[in-house]
C-alpha cells in the first residue's frame, strides 16, 4: 500500500464518518463542525487526484466562506443549546427510500462505467487548463453564474439595509 | 528546487541513500520548529522592546543579556501553567480550536520562498493555497470563541470571523493583480520574475511594487488587509482589551493561550513573508544578481556555491521580512483602534473598489505594454537593459 492509497482511504473514511455525524448528531453545531471535516476530506481527495486548484478552492470557498456563514446562522439560532428532535421512524421513511434509490443508481453507474487505470500519479498544470476553459468554451456559463451572484448580493443589500422610507412615511401618516 | 529536493541533493553528495519522504518530513520540522516557532517567540520579545522604546520605558531586561531570553522564560511559564477549562465550555471544540488556528498559520509556511533552494513545496497554486489555509484561522477563532461559553469571547469571535471573511476579498484581489503581472501563481515563479532587469535572470521586472503605479497602490491595500487578517492594531477588534477583556481567547490559559498568541505572531510573519515575496522581490536586490555570485570554494568535489548563495538570499529575504514586521509593530503603538462600522466601511467602501479598479488597470497595463514593467520601459527608452 503506497502513501497515496493510505491517504485516499483515510479521506474516504473521514468523509463518510463525518457525513454520518452531520446527518444524525443531535446538536446542530456539532453537525456543522462535522460538515467541515467532510468538506476537508473532499479537498483531500481532489488533492490526491492531482487537482490542486480544486482542492484549494474547496478549502477557501466552503471552509472559509460557507461554513463560517453556516456557523454564524447556527450560533444566532434560538435552539442551538437544545438537541434537535429526530422524530420517530416516520421522519426516516421517505429519506431512506430516496437514499437507497440514489445508492442503487450510483452503484449501477459505477459498475457500468469504464474506469481508466493510471498507475503513475499525474501532475499537470491544472490552473491554466481551468482558466482557458472558463473564458473559452464555458464563458457563457461563467458569466451567467456571475449574474446569479450579483442578484444574490443585491438581494442581501435590499434585505439588510434599514427601511428609512417606510418609517418616515409611517410617521407622516400619524 | 524545493527544500526536500535540496536536502536530498546534499545527501546524494555525501553518498547516503535516504528516501525523499524523510526529507519532506524533515523540512516540515525545520520550517516549523526552527523558523516559525522561535521567530514567533522572539517577536513577542521584540514587540515588548519596541513598545517600551516608544513609551520611553526599559522593557524586559531581566532574563539574559538585555532580556533576550525573555521569550524562553515565557514559553516555560506557558507550559507549566494550569490548563483551565470553564465548567460549561464545550470541551471538544475548546480543545480543537487552538489547533485549527495553529495548523492554518503554520501550514502556509511551506510555501514561503526563503531562497532559490529553500522553499518547502513549490506548488503551481502557491499564493492561492496560502490564502486557502488562512480560512482555517477564522474557523478556529469562531469555534474557540463559541466553545468558551463567555459572551466577551463570543463577541470577539464573531467580530474576528466577520473581519477575516471581509478583508480576504481586498487581500485576494491585490494578490490577483500580482498574479496577472507575473503570469504565475507559484511563489518561485513570482519571485523569479522580479529579478533586476539587466541581470539576464528570470523575468527582469524588478520588484512588483514598482512594476506599475497600480501595483504600488495595491501593495498598500495588501498591507492594510493583511493587518486586519492577523488581527493586529488598528484592526484588533476581536481582542479589544478595553471592551472585551481579551476577546476570543479570554478563557484560554496555559499552552492553549500560547498557541493562539504564537499563531498570531506567526500570521504576522507569514503575511510579511508573502508581501516580501510577491511585492518586494523576495531575495532579489537592485543592481546585483545574487545567483551569479560564485566564490568558487570547494570541499573535496562538492562546491559550496549553492550554500553560500542560499545564505545570501535568505539574509536578503529575512531582512525585508524583519523590516515589515517592525513596521507592523510600529503601527500597533501608533494608531488607535477602529470602530466596527469604520472597519467594515474601510473594507467594503474603499479597499474593495480601489483594489478592483487597480486589478483592471494593471491587466490593461500588461496588455498595452506586453507585460513590461515601468523600469523595463525606462530602460528601453534609454537603450539599456530590457
Amino acid at each position: 500500500m503506497t502513501f497515496v492509497d493510505f491517504f485516499v482511504g483515510f479521506c474516504f473514511l473521514l468523509g463518510a464518518l463525518s457525513a454520518v455525524v452531520v446527518a444524525f448528531h443531535p446538536n446542530i453545531l456539532y453537525a456543522a463542525v462535522a460538515l467541515v471535516f467532510s468538506l476537508l476530506s473532499v479537498a483531500g481527495l481532489y488533492g490526491a487526484l492531482g487537482a490542486d486548484f480544486l482542492a484549494a478552492a474547496q478549502l477557501i470557498i466552503y471552509v472559509g466562506g460557507i461554513i463560517v456563514v453556516i456557523l454564524f446562522a447556527v450560533m444566532m439560532s434560538e435552539d442551538v443549546y437544545k438537541n434537535r428532535g429526530v422524530g420517530g421512524w416516520k421522519g426516516f421513511f421517505a429519506p431512506f427510500i430516496i437514499s437507497v434509490a440514489v445508492l442503487w443508481a450510483l452503484l449501477k453507474l459505477v459498475n457500468q462505467a469504464n474506469w481508466p487505470r493510471i498507475d503513475v500519479p499525474v501532475r499537470e498544470h491544472t490552473v491554466e487548463a481551468i482558466g482557458r476553459a472558463l473564458v473559452g468554451p464555458y464563458a457563457l456559463v461563467f458569466q451567467y453564474v456571475a449574474i446569479v451572484l450579483l442578484a444574490g448580493l443585491i438581494g442581501a443589500v435590499v434585505i439588510a439595509r434599514p427601511h428609512y422610507h417606510e418609517k418616515s412615511s409611517g410617521s407622516n401618516l400619524e | 528546487m524545493s527544500l526536500p529536493e535540496f536536502l536530498s541533493g546534499i545527501n546524494g553528495l555525501l553518498g547516503l541513500q535516504i528516501p525523499l519522504l524523510v526529507f519532506s518530513v524533515l523540512s516540515a520540522v525545520i520550517v516549523i520548529l526552527l523558523f516559525a516557532m522561535p521567530v514567533g517567540g522572539i517577536c513577542t520579545y521584540i514587540e515588548r522592546k519596541v513598545a517600551a522604546d516608544m513609551q520611553e520605558r526599559v522593557g524586559p531586561n531581566r532574563v539574559g543579556p538585555i532580556g533576550i531570553l525573555q521569550f524562553f522564560a515565557d514559553g516555560i511559564k506557558m507550559f507549566l501553567k494550569e490548563d483551565t477549562i470553564p465548567k460549561n465550555a464545550d470541551r471538544f471544540l475548546f480543545n480543537l480550536a487552538p489547533s485549527l488556528v495553529t495548523a492554518g498559520s503554520l501550514g502556509a509556511f511551506a510555501l514561503v520562498p526563503f531562497s532559490k533552494y529553500v522553499i518547502g513545496a513549490d506548488l503551481d497554486i502557491g499564493v492561492f493555497y496560502v490564502m486557502a489555509l488562512g480560512s482555517l484561522v477564522s474557523l478556529g477563532i469562531l469555534l474557540g470563541a463559541w466553545a468558551s461559553d463567555n459572551k466577551w469571547s463570543l463577541l470577539g469571535g464573531m467580530r474576528g470571523a466577520a473581519q477575516i471573511v471581509s478583508y480576504e476579498i481586498p487581500l485576494g484581489i491585490s494578490v490577483l493583480s500580482v498574479v496577472v503581472v507575473s503570469g504565475s501563481m507559484s511563489m518561485f515563479g513570482i519571485v523569479d520574475a522580479q529579478a533586476w532587469p539587466g541581470s539576464g535572470q528570470g523575468g527582469g521586472h524588478f520588484w512588483n511594487v514598482f512594476h506599475n503605479p497600480f501595483l504600488f497602490i495595491n501593495f498598500f491595500i495588501y498591507f492594510t488587509a493583511a493587518l486586519a487578517e492577523c488581527n493586529r492594531t488598528p484592526f484588533d477588534l476581536p481582542e479589544a482589551e478595553s471592551e472585551l477583556v481579551s476577546g476570543f481567547n479570554t478563557e484560554f490559559s496555559g499552552m492553549r493561550f500560547g498557541l493562539y498568541a504564537l499563531s498570531e505572531f506567526a500570521d504576522a510573519i507569514l503575511f510579511a513573508c508573502i508581501a516580501t515575496a510577491i511585492f518586494l522581490g523576495g531575495w532579489n536586490l537592485p543592481f546585483v544578481d545574487l545567483s551569479s555570485i560564485d566564490p568558487g570554494i570547494k570541499i573535496g568535489e562538492a562546491s559550496l556555491t549553492p550554500l553560500i548563495q542560499t545564505l545570501l538570499m535568505m539574509s536578503v529575504f529575512l531582512a525585508k521580512v524583519s523590516l515589515l514586521v517592525f513596521i507592523v509593530m510600529w503601527i500597533r503603538w501608533t494608531l488607535p483602534r477602529l470602530r466596527v462600522d469604520q472597519l467594515m466601511d474601510l473594507c467594503w467602501k474603499y479597499l474593495i473598489p480601489i483594489s478592483f479598479v487597480n486589478l483592471f488597470l494593471a491587466a490593461i497595463w500588461v496588455w498595452v505594454f506586453d507585460g513590461r514593467s515601468l523600469l523595463q520601459l525606462l530602460g528601453l527608452s534609454l537603450g539599456i537593459g530590457g
